[in-house]
């Protein structure tokens, strides 16, 4: 159950443009810029992950309690691994509060950008303890694959308190309404595949082309759809 | 001399069906020490003059997996017997210690102290069982090497310390850490021998052997695996053959490696090729590390000194005359800390000062938070700015890095308590000419006062590079040669000590009139008489362009590049006047649809003096305004951040017209009840849309999120309203729109219903009952203005 609160230096101001539906608007570089650094000193960036054995064959997460997984498209993706992770991160509650009284402040962009660059910290933070897993998986002669979220695809998100009592997630604080949201909102879940590192192997990986939601603001600007 | 350690023990333990899975390795130290002395020997044999105990994983919180924490004094004992009976004087013995596998706080969740705890009880089983150095391995966390480092010191204060970090491909550590950072830090607390092993091979070690040479002046030890490991055939395999690997070293040891091994993957096989390869090897020659001053964070080092560009150190982390920064930390709130460590940084502060000066707190408690907190979000040195001792030492221990000690003065109690704290924690000092005599008057006094403390820290083991000398700038409105004593301490200490120089500089002009005309003339003195690093507010423009200007004077900006490239930026940001129209309604909806709110309220103020109406206004203006915002974000013109700049001109539109018209003269668009149903906690798009239809003239009742049915019933029936908005963003909480929309035509309400949302579509809408659906917030608006005045 290993704990690693990446720190946050940083939040990618390019990520929340494209996060705040503005990557080809000619937008006030200094409200991006605002609301980045608000983040960097308002949150409080926690992570928690696992490593499991994964019967690739049946789709099982072999832990205390197995937790069989479902839906298509994630067990192709798992389909040559041996091992999974299974992590959570979140950046706490005290940016909602700040989105919220942005909003309540009548400083809306302010709030809406706030949100978009949440939204980029918390996967700045996925993406930094996934890079803290690397030695470890590196060591034992495993290579991993891009992490997979409940939701994505065919995986529903009604496996969220599994996947959190599997990441130890409420140690950092995470929890699960009945209604299978993450609180803090600002928190991602997600399974890790370790493939060997000779095995060839490599996921296709998601892409605004092969997603449903034709309107999503942040659908990258290379889609011809937008 | 060079010394040629061992290689790997955990994976021939498991070649010769010693070591199982699932049984603790160390274990074997007293289950099977002869199986242990065996391949310790090999080793020997191989050539090894150093071999490394089997106590890699003997901390009490790696045992504990095994339930073995209450045997780690015993393991670790054994593991030091074992390598004694095999070495036979033949060999020295270093006494492994591994990382803990948990980060220290902030990191990670183990506390400094409970990690000191388990090294110190290792260190001193292995130092008390007679290991010839003590060796800690594979740290990837700069924090925890020190923990481990201190904790060592103080197990076998005369017994070398060894302390290899593991270095990723991109050449710093996971947590960021580059190599000289490491080397700086580490041999400023007393590391005796610094190095790298693990994580990668040979090749990739070679350049971290490179900077570690260049950055301190200690021997350095270097144990690569044999190669990047695969796993074949459910077996991890590293692919450098003994003869391959072999050949790097020689390359390691003229990088300036004097101490020399492997790592996972290597075998007695490998050790025996490395010392064939380095037969008669001449010892690596080193050059002499930089004498400059330099501070380290956990990712980064600053140099100060006279070759070096100037060094601002920031000075606005001080709750001193700030009342609401004392009263935040005084409630335990560290975002205006963390607020003043991301713009004091960005505006261009090298090293951030850090002082928790308020009554009535913990203070080392607040100067252990601060620090662990600023350290998480910025990548600057800090200086830790006290007078407290137990204050400096919760913050140099939680500081993952050298720090500066601001400051050191001639004071008894200075010298005696912070200076072994700098010693200890490896931390620089800042020496303040002050003592209990009084301050002193001239340039000359100054000196004989830094001479006594530096005389005293030398004494404590601190060296030339520890040093940064205060100038002491006292006020010349009471003292008409405290600036010439300044500039002449200035060039003294160049000349008398070759130390790097600070000062706070604001002291000059206190009791006179354009203090800043005063501060940035005096700046740029001292900077042209040697002043390397000055403590200033870096908000400060006046005193920026000083040093900009400075930095090209004095050549520390060759030809003035820098300062031409901020000069030059500063003058193409001068704003163009706007061209305001003359029509005072155009105007108006001109600034509205430019997101312009700053001057929306006096224009409406004068377009209600000019006698429009606030009808007029709405129509001519606002209305017009928003309805030409939609149009272009129909046409993907423009994008919702840009439409909420407009919301909230329209707001402020709004708040004058409301202040200045009795309510019952504002146009009323009609009622609106909002709310996100019932499980659902995502409200951006709900706020966005409340937003968007407040400033369109409608009354809102936002029932905020996670709403259950009843409450969005009762508030469409009370407040009788003409729309109800719902929002729902996750296929969970969808079919709550469902519900609420029978609720309420169940209840008589007679309210139009406009649903929304991420995963909503027009199909679900409809099949719903409602009667609109809202693709996003501009439409939301669009349907409730048709809506109600269809209705009406």
């Amino acid at each position: 159950m290993p704990i690693y609160n990446a720190p946050l230096k940083k939040v990618d101001q390019k990520e929340t443009r494209r996060y705040a539906g503005l990557a080809i608007a000619d937008f006030d570089e200094n409200f991006i810029i605002d609301a980045c650094d608000e983040i960097v000193y308002s949150a409080t960036p926690r992570g928690i992950w696992n490593m499991y054995n994964y019967d690739n064959i049946h789709g099982i997460v072999l832990a205390d309690k197995d937790f069989q997984i479902t839906g298509s498209k994630i067990l192709n993706h798992l389909s040559h691994c041996q091992k999974v992770i299974i992590m959570a991160v979140t950046i706490g509650e005290v940016i909602e509060k700040s989105i919220e009284m942005a909003f309540n402040n009548g400083t809306y962009s302010h709030g809406l950008l706030l949100d978009a660059a949440a939204t980029t910290a918390v996967e700045q933070i996925a993406d930094a303890l996934e890079k803290n897993i690397d030695p470890k998986a590196n060591a034992l002669g495993y290579k991993r694959i891009w992490r997979f979220s409940p939701g994505y695809g065919d995986w529903s998100i009604t496996c969220q308190p599994q996947i959190l009592k599997l990441a130890n997630a409420e140690k950092i604080g995470i929890h699960c309404t009945s209604s299978m949201m993450l609180t803090p909102r600002k928190s991602v879940t997600a399974i890790i595949g370790l493939v060997p590192q000779t095995d060839p192997f490599s996921p296709e990986k998601p892409s605004c082309q092969n997603c449903s939601q034709k309107n999503c603001p942040s659908r990258k600007v290379t889609n011809k759809n937008f | 001399m060079i010394h040629i350690f061992d290689g790997a023990m955990g994976t021939i333990l498991q070649e010769r069906g010693i070591l199982k899975s699932g049984i603790c390795p160390e274990l074997l130290n007293i289950k099977h020490p002869a199986d242990i002395i065996n391949v310790h020997k090999a080793y020997i044999n191989a050539g090894s003059t150093i071999i490394e105990t089997n106590t890699f994983g003997a901390s009490r919180i790696k045992l504990a997996h095994f339930g073995l924490e209450g045997s780690t004094r015993e393991i670790n004992m054994a593991g030091v017997k074992n390598a004694r009976v095999a070495a036979c004087n033949n060999a020295k013995v270093a006494g492994s210690m591994g990382p803990t596998g948990k980060f220290i706080e902030p990191l990670g969740d183990l506390t400094f102290d409970e990690a000191y705890d388990i090294y110190l009880e290792q260190a001193s089983a292995l130092a008390e069982a007679g290991a010839d150095y003590i060796l800690i391995e594979t740290c990837i966390d700069l924090q925890e090497m020190r923990t481990a480092l201190l904790a060592a010191k103080k197990a076998a204060p005369n017994i070398p310390v060894i302390c290899q970090m593991s270095y990723s491909e991109d050449g710093r550590t996971v947590t960021g850490t580059d190599a000289q950072t490491a080397a700086i830090t580490l041999e400023a607390m007393g590391a005796d021998i610094i190095g790298a092993n693990c994580s990668t091979g040979p090749e990739q070690l070679l350049p971290i052997v490179k900077i570690l040479a260049k950055n301190c002046a200690c021997p350095i030890s270097i144990q690569p695996n044999a190669g990047m490991p695969h796993l074949i055939n459910g077996k991890t395999i590293f692919p450098m053959s003994p003869i391959a690997m072999a050949k790097w070293a020689p390359k390691l040891i003229s990088a300036g490696a004097s101490f020399i091994g492997g790592c996972c993957g290597t075998t007695p096989n490998h050790i025996a090729e490395i010392k064939k390869a380095l037969y008669n090897s001449p010892d690596p020659i080193r050059i002499k590390p930089t004498s400059s001053l330099a501070l380290t964070s956990r990712t980064k080092t600053v140099f100060i000194g006279i070759d070096m560009p100037t060094r601002l150190i920031g000075e606005r982390i001080n709750p001193t005359g700030r009342k609401k920064l004392a009263a935040e930390i005084k409630n335990g709130s560290f975002i205006s800390v963390k607020k003043e460590a991301v713009e004091q940084t960005n505006a261009g502060a090298d090293i951030l000062d850090v002082n928790m000066g308020v009554g009535g707190i913990d203070q080392p408690a607040a100067m252990e938070k601060a620090i662990k907190e600023i350290s998480q979000i910025v990548s600057t040195p800090l200086s830790i700015d006290t007078s407290d001792p137990q204050s400096l030492e919760a913050g140099l221990k939680a500081y993952p890095g050298r720090a500066l000690i601001n400051s050191v003065s001639a004071e008894p109690d200075r010298l005696k308590y912070f200076i072994p704290l700098a010693k200890k924690y490896g931390a620089a000092i800042l020496c303040l000419p002050l003592s209990d005599k009084g301050l002193p008057k001239t340039a000359g006094d100054r000196i004989t006062i830094l001479k006594k403390i530096i005389t005293h820290a030398k004494e404590a083991g601190l060296k030339d590079n520890d040093f940064i000398l205060d100038s002491l700038v006292m006020t010349i409105a009471a003292d008409k040669t405290a600036g010439c004593e300044v500039l002449e301490a200035l060039n003294l200490y160049r000349h008398e000590f070759g130390y790097p120089s600070t000062m706070g500089l604001s002291n000059i002009s206190f009791g006179l009139p354009n203090r800043p005309l005063v501060n940035s003339t005096f700046f740029a003195m001292c900077l042209a008489a040697g002043l390397d690093a000055p403590i200033m507010n870096p908000y400060d423009t006046s005193m920026q362009n000083t040093l900009s200007a400075a930095a090209a004077l004095i050549a520390k900006d060759p030809n003035g590049q820098k300062y031409s490239l901020t000069a030059s930026k500063q003058q193409s940001t001068i704003v163009k006047e706007k061209n305001i129209p003359k029509n005072i309604l155009t105007a108006i909806k001109n600034a509205i649809i430019n997101g312009e709110k700053e001057n929306v309220a006096n224009m409406v103020e004068q377009a209600l003096k000019e006698g429009h109406s606030s009808n007029e206004l709405t129509e001519k203006a606002l209305s017009a305004a928003m309805n030409d915002v939609g149009k272009d974000f129909g046409a993907k013109k423009i994008f919702l951040p840009q439409v909420m700049l407009s919301a909230e001109a329209m707001r402020e539109a709004f708040l004058k017209i409301k202040e200045i018209i009795p309510a019952q003269e504002i146009a009323n668009n009609g009622t609106v009840v909002i709310a996100t149903v019932k499980g659902d906690i995502h409200d951006l798009g709900k706020n966005i849309v409340a937003a968007l239809l407040e400033n369109n003239g409608f009354k809102l009742i936002d029932l905020g999120k996670d709403v259950a049915n009843e409450a969005i019933v009762r508030a469409a029936i009370e407040n009788d309203a003409d729309i109800v908005g719902l929002c729902s963003l996750m296929t969970t909480t969808m079919t709550q729109i469902d519900s609420v929309i029978s609720s309420l035509k169940k209840a008589g309400s007679k309210a139009h219903v406009i649903v929304g949302g991420a995963v909503l579509t027009q199909e679900y809408a409809d099949n719903a009952g409602a009667d609109a659906y809202a693709e996003d917030g501009v439409i939301a608006v669009k349907l409730a203005k048709n809506l109600v005045q269809n209705k009406l």
